[in-house]
């Protein structure tokens, strides 16, 4: 009975473990297959279409004018983006006029829905580093705020519908315009209040700093953009480097990530994003001129020209491009998104090789993936 | 600025409602089966039989309290955790069972008492069906010993007067984490299973500073009796043991002496502080330092230990879905829930009795008395009130004043550490499993090595006439 224990003859194999679709922490359905050798990760799979909806072959089944309620699903979280993006694609082909009015309500209702998107997020990074019950809760009461907001132009809190082809569908009363100034005043404050808890928290430092390092040549090799990308250091942002709307009017800067494009940087930026959208729109209020807001009428049989027209803009996420073939008739022939969630996703992998499990969602949280974004 | 007061209103009405609910219930049974039924049975007859029988019922008593209190408390802590994290979070929380939401988790057992009690496929029956009764088992008995520190050692629960009563509750504290073992290994998960092994290796690893922080205490207690401890450190807050352990309760008789206006106050000084130089301020202050250290470390080992926020890595939600637990549903997940918040509970109370001065008043009892002697509204008050009820309490047994304020402050003292505990789960994130590691063996028991040995230097070498 001498039989040594030793690490030779002890015999260890890596695990598989199946992370998701069911898992509470993967932002709905992605599923990750795991190869792990104790708590290391040595393999990443990760496993998407779960919740393909087919959003493209149903823009190319369905008119236009139909199909401009659906894509505010295509990522539900930043609804206005998605149907800008169709709306500039659509606008490029038909070469139909866009109010400056409604351009600035554009700009105004993004930033707006930027701010709102990255506070979700905040929520879920915090759950995705094990702080379950306590300050994701405080970002949902801002968001909270900017969805009544939203409620009041668009009718919904989600799935607005409200950036039109030519324009913007409702006109925002005067009283709007005083609760988004009044928001815009109060907001600095609370993003004090969270990074006073977060920033600074020695196990959140712990928890993201030199963690999932996103090199630049690795980031451009997978086609990462967005907060994830400007986090490494590159200064990439369409509103910047491509400007579109009324952006060349505005007065910002791109905030960058400080460090090496580590989790914590990545955070870092998106909390300054969040400043600078409130500071655009303020801008946007005091710039907002009077007038039409529609530049195409909005009926059931809405037509576009034939042609074909590519837009790419800034989504909270990263470049958010769609395209469109229009062979003049009330349905698009073609639509193609390019969604920054699909590309950020694929990047993940490099990420976690050699990681332990909990880092796995501290990295899956920071990049900001949201699910129906990459299936569509 | 406090914008919801009104939750705040209702946060204490809820804890103030459910505590007398606890209370009146354990005071019940305790009161039917340590004075009502032996003494129906003694009445009925005399002789060895029935004298045998009414003690059997005066034994069972402590028994027959923490069995009425485990459940009942556990759903009032669940209440109260929920809540308040609502009411850290800008929420509303649980408030539609029963007025305001009182009877929330009393539904919510009911429905867990009735779903369906799953064995997954491939799972061992044996070890699954045991693990949580394994958990669960040593609050129980664990629980048992500090029964007579927080009733102020009454005597219904002397037989739970252990002479080695802290070493017994630590012993037992270490036993569930074989619950979660065996579950996480039985359950055929392999989340369970690495939830468990985590468990397992924290356990391990938290349990040395937790002990090393309460043997600090033991040694300036000189004892291992929970009841010697906790009477020592009777009269008000200086003589904590958080406060030096006893290093203070110099300065608090010679501040009664000179309230009182006795000539001998240099005197007790003297006496108390032998050495009376610049090296005891400093072994005092030593001493101080070294208990509250001591105690903010027994506060983070015995977070570790019942796997809460920041250390509750074996069932990390976002990692390992519910971690040791995944697989469990039903009664069999009721008893793991149970068993929980039970310990967090236990963890608490020992926490007050060890360095909160157990059930004793943190007024400082010169002060009680120089009030008595200078006020005499409050002391005539005081005296028409135990005019009052004295008859009940000689008759009945229903209000012993020293059980009575004994438990009070034991409750106050325990449901704050309690509610520290929602605080912290309501701001922190989590550790990883190897941040965790190094923080118990590279941070804490270095450290409560290190308070240990500056509370043995100056206990042993500047008070030693005491």
């Amino acid at each position: 009975m001498a039989t040594e224990l030793t690490t030779t003859n002890l015999k260890t194999d890596e695990m598989i473990i199946n992370m998701g679709p069911q898992h509470p922490a993967t932002h709905g359905v992605l599923r990750l297959i795991l190869k792990l050798d104790g708590e290391i990760v040595r393999h990443v799979e990760p496993v998407i279409g779960h919740l393909h909806r087919a959003q493209e072959w149903q823009g190319q089944n369905r008119t236009l004018f139909q199909y401009q309620a659906l894509i505010d699903r295509v990522d539900y979280l930043s609804g206005m983006f998605t149907s800008l993006a169709f709306a500039h694609a659509c606008e490029q082909i038909d070469g139909c006029e866009v109010p400056p009015r409604a351009q600035y309500l554009r700009a105004l209702v993004c930033e707006m829905n930027r701010i709102s998107s990255h506070l979700l997020w905040l929520g879920t990074f915090l759950i995705d580093l094990g702080a379950l019950f306590g300050f994701p809760f405080y970002p949902f009461r801002e968001r909270e705020k900017l969805l009544d907001l939203f409620e009041e132009i668009a009718g919904q809190r989600m799935m607005f519908n409200y950036i039109r082809i030519g324009g913007v569908i409702r006109d925002p009363k005067p009283t709007w315009f005083e609760k988004v100034r009044k928001f815009t005043q109060e907001f600095p404050d609370r993003i004090d209040e969270y990074e006073a808890i977060v920033t600074q928290n020695p196990i959140v430092l712990k928890r993201t700093k030199d963690v999932g390092i996103l090199d630049k040549q690795v980031a451009f090799d997978y086609g990462v953009s967005g907060p994830s990308l400007r986090g490494s250091g590159v200064n990439y942002d369409l509103r910047k480097v491509r400007p579109y709307g009324i952006y060349p009017d505005l007065n910002f800067d791109v905030p960058l990530g400080q460090n090496k494009g580590d989790t914590w940087d990545r955070y870092m930026c998106r909390i300054l994003e969040m400043r600078q959208s409130n500071e655009l729109i303020k801008q946007c209020l005091d710039k907002m001129p009077e007038g039409e807001i529609l530049g195409k009428k909005q009926i059931a049989g809405l037509r576009i020209k034939a042609g074909e027209g590519f837009s790419a803009i800034e989504s909270p996420r990263g470049v958010l491009g769609c395209y469109v073939i229009s062979n003049g008739s009330d349905k698009a022939y073609r639509i193609k998104w390019r969604n920054p969630s699909f590309c950020n996703l694929a990047v993940l992998p490099s990420l976690l090789i050699g990681r332990p499990i909990s880092d796995i969602m501290a990295i899956f949280g920071s990049i900001d993936v949201i699910l129906p974004d990459v299936d569509r | 600025m406090l914008t919801n007061s009104n939750e705040l209103f209702k946060f204490s009405r809820l804890i103030i409602v459910w505590l007398s609910i606890i209370f009146i219930s354990v005071w019940a049974a305790c009161y039917l089966f340590g004075f009502l039924i032996p003494h129906i049975i003694l009445s009925m007859g005399s002789g060895d039989v029935f004298n045998f029988a009414a003690q059997l019922f005066q034994y069972l008593t402590p028994v027959i309290a923490i069995l009425v209190f485990i459940p009942i408390n556990a759903m009032f802590m669940v209440l109260v955790e929920r809540r308040g994290l609502a009411l850290f979070t800008v929420r509303m929380g649980p408030n539609r069972v029963g007025p305001d939401g009182l009877l929330q988790t009393a539904a919510d057992a009911v429905k867990l008492l009735f779903k369906e009690d799953i064995i997954p496929t491939g799972a061992d029956g044996l070890l699954f069906t045991l693990a949580p009764i394994i958990f669960f088992a040593p609050s129980i008995f664990g629980s048992i010993p500090l029964l007579a520190a927080i009733t102020g050692n009454s005597d219904w629960f002397a037989i739970t007067n252990l002479p080695t009563g802290i070493f017994f509750m630590v012993a037992a504290s270490s036993v569930p984490v074989v619950g979660i073992v065996m579950g996480g290994w039985a359950s055929n998960n392999k989340y369970s299973l690495v939830g468990g092994l985590r468990s397992a290796a924290q356990a391990i690893s938290y349990e040395i500073p937790l002990v090393l922080s309460l043997l600090t205490i033991c040694y300036l207690s000189q004892s291992l009796n929970v009841i010697e401890i906790s009477d020592r450190q009777t009269g008000g807050f200086l003589n904590w043991n958080i406060f030096g352990g006893g290093a203070l309760s110099g300065l608090d008789k010679y501040l009664a002496a000179v309230i009182n206006g006795s000539e001998n106050a240099g005197e007790i000084l003297k006496m108390y502080y032998p050495q009376n130089s610049i090296l005891t301020v400093i072994a005092v202050i030593a001493l101080i330092f070294a208990t509250v250290t001591a105690f903010f470390m027994y506060l983070t080992a015995a977070c570790a230990e019942v796997n809460r926020i920041p250390f509750d890595l074996p069932e990390a939600e976002s990692e390992l879905v519910s971690g040791y637990n995944t697989e469990y549903s039903g009664i069999k997940f009721a008893i793991f829930f149970l068993a929980e918040f039970t310990n967090l509970f236990i963890v608490a109370s020992i926490a007050s009795v060890m360095f909160l001065g157990a059930g004793s008043s943190p007024i400082p009892q010169f002060v009680v008395d120089y009030v008595l002697t200078h006020v005499p509204a409050v002391s005539g008050l005081l005296n028409q009130l135990t005019a009052l009820l004295s008859p009940l309490m000689n008759q009945f047994y229903i209000l012993n004043p020293a059980t009575f304020w004994s438990v009070f402050w034991m409750v106050i003292k325990t449901y704050s550490l309690v509610l520290f505990a929602v605080l912290v789960r309501g701001t922190l994130p989590r550790f990883k499993i190897d941040q965790l590691m190094d923080f118990s063996w590279k941070r804490l028991i270095p450290i409560s090595l290190l308070v240990f040995f500056i509370a043995i230097l100056s206990k042993g070498v500047f008070f030693t006439n005491v």
